[in-house]
């Protein structure tokens, strides 16, 4: 299957990958000729001010930001470094974001990141690729074969090691969910 | 204060290398031999796609051969990888002292938007539930405390 495929089918794919800004640092954010752009900017929660700034001068999250909102009119959004850019209240605000764009935009959207836990929660399916070739393709975050690739999230090495141990803990991406699980099985 | 440190920022900004002109910046892949020629390095953000093995490599080289070095990241696991931490926001040190002593303050940070490393996490929600009650790094240490 072509990674175009499995947009059609799930809207919102995962690519274990490096992702590089493509965007000249040089210029200022509102030289980029963003539609909509004071809507654009609160809809990410970013300052109208940031429109003033050189992209070289952002913070990460900011940058992150732009980038996303500069290709929102694009039929294909790419973004990513979810993990590198942003904290874990920022990702969880654009991970809801982005599903919201798929959801009810019918957006199709690729999030290239090389953490896995940035996955979790956001899309159905992660890939691996090399160029435009799929060199891997799961939907189970457990599947060992992905790990051959990048590092694995410490809570299924956890539960991978506990399950080694013969302790029969259920398989989770949900620390909430792995905690009721422990406490039912050490209580 | 050690000279080996992890920085993570509720906002990652460059500026915040302002503060530290007496290190190199390393921002782009490199090799150890490039290293050797400083004294003092800083890796702003670059080491995020290193699996957690060959960043402890790295830092055990970098001991080895006395250069001083701060890992600036936004990956809260990395954090446990030095035993000093400074939490920046706005370009202002916030929080900073022993990794594990800031990480104690766990509504502070997530108030700020900082997430704990999985380990450190999971151990505060444990001892919670009063099924444990220090904090375990490592799996077959919680699996001890846990089980036996």
């Amino acid at each position: 299957m072509e990674l175009k495929d499995l947009l059609n089918d799930y809207g919102l794919v995962g690519v274990i990958s490096t992702y590089k800004f493509t965007l000249d640092e040089d210029q200022k954010v509102e030289d980029l000729n963003i539609k909509n752009i004071d809507k654009a900017l609160k809809m990410v929660n970013l300052k109208e001010e940031v429109k003033d700034k050189y992209l070289k001068d952002l913070s990460l999250d900011e940058l992150f930001k732009i980038d996303l909102i500069n290709k929102l009119d694009k039929e294909i959004i790419i973004v990513g470094n979810l993990s590198n850019c942003l904290n874990y209240k920022d990702r969880d605000f654009i991970k809801k974001l982005l599903l919201k764009l798929v959801n009810n935009y019918h957006k199709k959207i690729i999030v290239i990141d090389n953490d896995v836990k940035v996955f979790f929660n956001l899309v159905k399916v992660v890939v691996v690729v090399n160029g435009k070739d799929i060199l891997y393709e799961t939907k189970d975050f457990y599947d060992d074969n992905l790990y051959k690739y990048t590092s694995s999230p410490k809570i299924i090495e956890l539960v991978k090691y506990l399950n080694k141990e013969g302790r029969n803990i259920q398989k989770t991406t949900d620390i909430y969910e792995l905690i009721k699980d422990i406490y039912r099985r050490v209580s | 204060m050690t000279s080996d440190m992890t920085i993570i920022s509720t906002n990652l900004n460059k500026n915040i290398l302002k503060n530290y002109s007496d290190y190199n910046i390393i921002t782009t892949e490199f090799t150890y031999d490039d290293l050797l020629k400083y004294s003092k390095v800083i890796f702003y953000n670059v080491l995020n796609n290193k699996r957690e093995e060959e960043i402890k490599d790295l830092f055990n080289y970098l001991k080895e051969h006395h250069i001083a070095f701060i890992n600036v990241t936004n990956n809260e696991e990395q954090v446990l990888l030095t035993d000093y931490l400074i939490i920046y926001g706005k370009e202002k040190i916030l929080i900073e002292g022993p990794t594990l002593e800031v990480l104690k303050q766990e509504k502070l940070l997530k108030r700020l938007g900082i997430a704990l490393p999985f380990m450190v996490e999971l151990s505060l929600l444990l001892q919670d539930y009063g099924l444990i009650k220090d904090i375990y790094l490592d799996y077959k240490s919680l699996e001890d405390a846990l089980w036996n």
